[in-house]
């Protein structure tokens, strides 16, 4: 028999030696709706990447009668089912694979309004949640046209037509758009219930992007800043606490003042981020980047903008500079994000609010909120990720998203780049705001803890970090290397 | 006569032209931020540099034709174009593929100096706040636009927050809100006309935004007819006018 050399022998034993530590750390963490527990002040969850780190900043939380952890509505669901301690306050496809397994699918977050693709599809088979299974999509069922505050239809500049409809929600006689109640629906990632204090700053009056006032808290009357929801559709998020009860809890009846007041209350106190590497350690150490931890999100201000050289969006990471193998790379990735110059072509709100066409730029210019990286101005772009040619599907024919095809009238703004016949897979704000500009515009998310909840982007299609920076590299013809990927990767996954 | 000196006449005559023009913009990159340019009658024209959206400027897009109106000025060509100055662009809104020049960097070929790269920015905001203009009495301010559009841009923003600001700190008995459209006279003899419509829209915008800033007694009017062109000042009479009264 021959013998392995030393090296292999070595290898494998580090790899059984942590692949022992962290099994010994996993334990199940899928907190179901009515279930008594306490959430630690901090707490720690194990991932493929790491550790991620989530902090209750006003201390320990009691679950137990919790709204946020009870079920409100008709459908057995609570605001955790989708957005997870474990997962980032968000969730995992893998976790809903794994929570698919253990409860036959008859888990709350398979419900039939909008964890499957269509309510009227058989509902204990896997292939009716191909999307949420796949992908992480829940269905957003959206009335058209879209709808002012009073409840009276929005002006619209287009048609929608739909071409493709792999889900047949949208073709369906009782939930389509040619329904009783018009209705579209589109597939999106539930986003981070987290770091919240940063994603509701910088409220200001005009929206950069559109020249138009901003919407407004309905309570206070004060401009909000619009980077709530991948539409902008909710103000605050006590609208959006309601509007998630009303609909994905599928209530009878508004929740109490009470109850949106603890949910907010709770939301606006947790912060998630990535809290050590599998291989590189813990991320938050004395003398080493600031912005890393998920401590250093409660201590910093929010709605500052980090798009410069001299206090950057994740903080600066020269101490890592030269460090072992794995800083070195999270350091050299984080200069990829600041300073890593590329051609920013035909994204619509970037390049089309006055920036010029093309933008010789870094990833900083758009994530440009310190400790999020989001937009700190209202943050919708259309990046190019749902709309055709440079959308993430392989082709229409084998996309499992719905295909839609928008005609702008002819007394409306075009699409900046797509002109004025668009397919898309999901119009974006465009169904919140009836504008042509608007197809394909997504609120940029937040970059934080996103090593716990693949995939990514908003329509779930990125399985990877890779494949979310092959896209940009593709999309921007950026032409990183090997090795700048793997820095990429590598300081996304630090965060 | 020598061609150096023959340029140098060409140039000298050129001197204060008025050019009104549509053409597709060319990107010229640099070592440090691109140039934008823009080709007429045989002849290479320097827009702007990449800035951010606070400058004056605002570039055109590639997949677009450009509306330029600009007087010829002094002094050496820029990235390789007779400067202009002053200046207008209107970015033109239906996507024309034919406008797709992007040139590469050339040794000789420099972008202007200007205080920001295309990296991050390196510049610390100055916490001092720009002094306020102490306006008293009544009071016009004018909002320009480009041309077919009812976009406010950064600066045009800032106009009507300056405004709103103004006529709620002496209380304003009145804010009238004035839209026009207006017609350019092209230097080749077409007159380009904005849409009808366009000036109602605008004034429209902004009476909404001001009354959503918390102004009261805001009236918005506005007068159909397309102002007429006579290719000097085009670009200023596509405007909205507020005037505050005490």
């Amino acid at each position: 028999m021959r013998r392995l050399p030393i090296v292999v022998v070595l290898v494998i034993g580090i790899v059984l030696t942590l692949s022992a530590q962290y099994q010994d750390r996993s334990r199940v963490t899928w907190i179901e709706p009515g279930s008594a527990s306490t959430l630690p002040e901090f707490d720690a969850f194990d991932s493929n990447e790491g550790t991620l780190g989530v902090l209750n900043a006003s201390g320990p939380v009691e679950t137990k009668g919790h709204p946020f952890f009870t079920a409100l509505g008709t459908n057995g669901r609570a605001c955790v089912n989708c957005h997870q301690p474990t997962y980032g306050m968000s969730v995992s496809v893998a976790g809903l694979l794994e929570r698919w397994r253990e409860t036959d699918g008859k888990d709350p977050v398979f419900d039939a309004f909008d964890g499957s693709n269509c309510p009227g599809l058989p509902q204990n088979q896997d292939k009716s949640h191909s999307l949420l299974l796949n992908r992480g999509l829940f269905r957003i069922p959206l009335p058209w046209p879209p709808r002012s505050a009073d409840g009276s239809p929005k002006h619209v500049e287009f048609t929608i037509e739909v071409v493709r409809d792999p889900t047949g929600c949208n073709t369906s006689p009782r939930y389509g758009l040619k329904s009783a109640e018009p209705t579209i629906s589109v597939y999106r990632r539930p986003r981070v219930a987290g770091n919240l204090k940063y994603v509701v700053s910088g409220g200001r009056p005009i929206v950069l992007k559109t020249g138009t006032l901003s919407d407004v808290d309905p309570e206070t009357g004060k401009p909000v800043g619009m980077n709530l929801m991948s539409d902008a559709r909710e103000a605050t998020l006590r609208t959006q606490a309601v509007d998630a009860i009303m609909g994905h809890e599928q209530a009878h009846e508004a929740p109490s003042r009470q109850q949106i007041d603890k949910i907010v209350e709770f939301e606006s106190q947790v912060y998630v981020a990535q809290q050590a590497h599998i291989f590189g350690g813990p991320l938050a150490v004395a003398g080493g980047p600031p912005g890393l931890g998920v401590a250093s999100l409660r201590d910093h201000r929010a709605g500052v903008l980090g798009d410069n050289d001299y206090d950057p969006v994740f903080g600066l990471f020269t101490a890592w500079k030269g460090d072992d193998y794995y800083r070195s790379s999270v350091a050299r990735g984080a200069d990829i994000f600041m300073f890593r110059q590329f051609w920013l072509r035909d994204a619509t709100h970037i390049n089309s609010i006055g920036l010029g066409n093309p933008l010789k730029r870094t990833c900083a210019t758009c994530h440009n909120a310190q400790m999020t990286g989001q937009d700190l101005s209202a943050g919708w772009v259309d990046v190019g990720t749902t709309n055709y040619p440079t959308w993430t599907e392989a082709s229409a024919e084998s996309s499992e998203l719905p295909v839609f095809k928008i005609t702008c009238s002819r007394d409306a703004d075009p699409h900046p780049y797509l002109g004025r016949v668009i397919y898309t897979t999901d119009p974006g704000r465009a169904l919140i705001s009836g504008r042509c500009v608007d197809v394909g515009s997504i609120v940029m998310q937040q970059l934080r803890g996103l090593a716990a909840r693949a995939p990514y982007f908003a329509n779930g299609s990125a399985k990877t970090l890779r494949e979310v920076v092959d896209f940009y590299d593709r999309r921007f013809d950026m032409k990183l290397s090997d090795q700048e990927k793997e820095d990429l990767i590598n300081f996304l996954g630090a965060l | 006569m020598r061609p150096l000196a023959l340029f140098l006449l060409a140039s000298a005559a050129m001197l204060g032209q008025q050019r009104n023009f549509v053409s597709c913009p060319i990107v010229r990159d640099t070592k440090t931020v691109p140039c934008f340019l823009v080709e007429y009658e045989g002849e290479t024209y320097f827009l702007g540099i990449q800035q951010d959206i606070t400058n004056d400027f605002h570039p055109p897009q590639l997949k677009h034709q450009v509306l330029v109106e600009g007087r010829v000025a002094p002094g050496p060509r820029v990235c390789g174009g007779i400067p202009l100055r002053p200046l207008s662009i209107s970015v033109l809104k239906e996507v024309n593929l034919a406008c797709n020049t992007l040139l590469p960097s050339e040794p000789g070929i420099d972008a202007p100096a200007a205080p920001r790269g295309p990296g991050p920015s390196s510049q610390r905001p100055d916490p001092r706040s720009p002094p306020r203009e102490d306006f008293t009495g009544r009071h016009e301010f004018t909002v320009p636009f480009a041309f077919d559009d009812d976009y406010l841009e950064y600066a045009a923003t800032q106009v009507v927050t300056e405004a709103a600001a103004y006529a709620k700190r002496i209380g304003a008995a009145n804010v009238k809100v004035s839209g026009y459209r207006a017609t350019t006279l092209l230097s080749n003899g077409d007159h380009l006309v904005e849409k009808a419509g366009l000036a109602e829209k605008r004034a429209q915008n902004i009476a909404t935004v001001l009354r959503g800033l918390a102004v009261s007694n805001v009236i918005a009017e506005w007068k159909n007819e397309a102002e007429p062109g006579d290719g000097q000042a085009d670009a200023s009479r596509r405007r909205v006018t507020i005037v505050v009264s005490p």
